[in-house]
């Protein structure tokens, strides 16, 4: 991240090169463009110019023990949202109300906060700083922006979309996340570090209670997209009133913890290797058994045909030759034919 | 002991605020051997086992706490600063093409169908697109990137290399797989064909074998036998053998033939086929007719040579 400290309402620096654009619509910003057509060279856009209200900012940073693909997952997120700030791993030995400190020093009112567990487990907090609302997920199934699958792109910094299931409206606890979602996610607008176009979208869907985020790429007017990445799988655990702290205001149910889950799979397998070693045991309790004779054999009859008895005739004198016919004086097969045919 | 006991309700009070799980369960558990000693002496335990059967555990649902905590946190933004949509996803024109159109009332997605699950998501994102782009167009916000503008994009151009490179290696395998596949299927109707073709064979010649060995056998005095092969082969085979004939002979097998075929090649063309016969270009006429001999023959006189003899025509071909 830069480090110079940006005037409000002029150009950074660094930013020469990386605009060039001739900014449409900018009406303060009017007869400077009209020179500069003349002159035709391309001035980057004063974006913010005290127009700039709404001062959002969002600490992403992670405690330690993070596995690769987390971190790529933060650099993502860092990415995507132009209004982010980074911050170095956090001692996992620190309490987490450190965090509001953290957040304070560095000026920002919302914060995502990555702990991982076991060296396995994901969790994500996300808090509006000093006094607001948090809750704790567990992230699942996270894919990031260098999987070669995505194939969509964005500008860097470009506002995006926000898409909501309805769902989000139903409930109470819902309707809180929504809010907590939108005031994290959405890039403010005139952002020094913003593009001024809209070309992705963030959905938040509900399925299985679980949210699911995306990211697609807007490409044509009639709604074609693409998908550009990051997409993970928040769980929610609670939400609490305070940052970190605080009573809890909601427990989610449905969720299971990743180490009870783990247990639930081994007794499952447990469970089924028992079941099979007592029907082994039960076979061979079965065979040992003394079983009883068997009087009456079940098939006897089955080929039993309801036909009349044949006398029983017993030939005492052998049978007489067979007169033997040799017809020694027949045509031959030739002649035979010949005169058929005549 | 007195003493003691002030002490012990002292650390006891510090405990509580640091209390950690442990300890909780712990006393939680002295406090239902409590609870039981207590219930034992007034007479409502039954004698005999009593399982202690955990009663379900209540999550926290603090609805009033949420609507509370959501009025209080809510900013009153303009939509131009949220950008937030939320719909039901757009209609599925693939599922109702197909006639597989499930009950409008039923939006709840099986996560585990992948496909599914993400083009719901995906046509979620469409209905949003949708519904946005006119509010954006109204609020003066662009969506549409103009050709010359150059700006850092998410990913880089190197990695947008690799995908289209990954995506360009797939095509090519797909296809050729596909061509491998019609390769053989064609290889196999080929086979086909072959083996039809010989087996017509044999039974003819089986046919013919009997009708003659008849004729010899004097069953039938007929020769129809002949006629009627050449007719039937005339007729018949001429179409299969046409099609077989237009692919002919293999390629490699051309040239073996050509070059191994009856004995190899020879130096020289020496046949009396009926194009040498038909060709005339070694034809002198000045020596055929004997035209220009020197000063012109001697009338009819010695016998002139139009062609020298074999003596002298060996001695030239020596010479040369």
């Amino acid at each position: 991240m830069s480090t110079f400290k940006r005037k409000r309402g002029g150009k950074a620096p660094g930013d020469n090169k990386a605009k060039k654009a001739r900014f449409i619509g900018n009406a303060s910003s009017a007869p400077e463009d009209e020179q500069e057509k003349k002159n035709e060279i391309s001035v980057p856009a004063p974006v913010s110019k005290g127009k700039w209200t709404n001062k959002e900012r969002v600490l992403i940073f992670s405690s330690r023990g993070i596995n690769f693909r987390t971190r790529h997952l933060m650099q993502d997120l860092r990415t995507m949202m132009p209004h982010s700030k980074a911050d170095t791993k956090m001692d996992r030995k620190d309490k987490l109300f450190v965090i509001n400190e953290v957040c304070e020093i560095k000026n920002c009112n919302k914060c995502l906060f990555f702990e991982a567990k076991k060296k396995q487990d994901l969790y994500m907090w996300i808090s509006n700083s000093p006094h607001g609302p948090s809750a704790k997920f567990l992230v699942q199934n996270i894919h990031t922006l260098a999987e070669l699958k995505m194939t969509g792109n964005c500008l860097k910094g470009s506002r995006p979309l926000l898409s909501f299931d309805p769902k989000f409206d139903k409930e109470p606890h819902y309707a809180l996340l929504k809010e907590l979602f939108i005031q994290t996610f959405s890039t403010p607008h005139y952002h020094p570090k913003s593009q001024p176009f809209v070309d992705h979208v963030f959905t938040f869907t509900i399925a299985d209670n679980r949210i699911w985020f995306r990211n697609y790429q807007i490409i044509e007017e009639d709604a074609s997209l693409v998908e550009i990445g990051p997409r993970f799988v928040l769980n929610l655990i609670k939400i609490f009133q305070g940052s970190f702290v605080g009573p809890t205001l909601y427990e989610n149910p449905f969720f299971l913890s990743p180490n009870m889950h783990r247990r639930q799979i081994r007794l499952a397998t447990a469970a089924r290797l028992r079941e099979k070693q007592i029907v082994k045991e039960l076979q061979s309790i079965k065979k040992s058994e003394a079983k009883d004779d068997v009087v009456r054999d079940v098939t006897a009859d089955v080929f039993r045909t309801p036909a009349e008895e044949k006398p029983v005739h017993i030939e005492t004198e052998p049978p007489e030759p067979k007169a033997v016919k040799k017809n020694k004086h027949k045509a031959f097969k030739r002649q035979r034919m010949q005169m058929a045919r005549k | 002991h007195h003493h003691h006991h002030h002490n012990h309700n002292h650390n006891h009070n510090h405990n509580h605020n640091n209390c950690t799980k442990k300890w909780r369960l712990f006393f939680t558990r002295i406090y239902y051997l409590f609870q039981l000693q207590e219930a034992f002496a007034k007479g409502l335990l039954k004698p005999g086992m009593n399982i202690l059967v955990n009663e379900p555990k209540k999550h926290v649902n603090n609805v009033e706490g949420l609507k509370h905590c959501l009025a209080n946190f809510r900013k009153g933004l303009p939509w131009v600063e949220r950008l937030d949509v939320t719909n039901p996803p757009a209609a599925d024109v693939v599922a109702q093409a197909e006639g597989k159109l499930p009950t409008a009332d039923n939006r709840d997605v099986n996560a585990d169908d992948d496909f599914q699950r993400e083009m719901f998501f995906y046509r979620q994102a469409q209905a949003t697109v949708l519904e946005a782009l006119p509010l954006l167009n109204k609020a003066g916000v662009a969506t549409k990137r103009p050709e010359d503008y150059f700006a850092e994009m998410a990913k880089s151009d190197q990695q947008m290399q690799k995908i289209r490179k990954k995506l360009i290696a797939k095509q090519t395998i797909l296809e050729k797989s596909e061509k491998a596949k019609k390769l053989r299927e064609q290889r196999k109707f080929g086979k086909k064909v072959q083996i039809e073709v010989i087996q017509k064979r044999q039974k003819e010649k089986r046919a013919m074998m009997t009708a003659v060995k008849k004729y010899q056998k004097g069953m039938t005095d007929k020769l129809d036998f002949l006629e009627g092969d050449q007719k039937t082969a005339q007729g018949s085979s001429q179409a299969n053998k046409k099609a077989l004939n237009k692919k002919g002979p293999n390629a490699k097998r051309k040239y073996k033939d050509q070059k191994f075929g009856f004995g190899g090649k020879k130096s020289g063309k020496k046949w009396n086929t009926k194009e040498s016969h038909n060709d005339v270009s070694s034809f002198r006429a000045k020596v055929a007719h004997g035209k220009g001999g020197p000063g012109g023959k001697k009338g009819k006189g010695g016998k002139h040579n139009k062609r020298p003899g074999k003596s002298v025509r060996k001695k030239m071909k020596s010479r040369s």
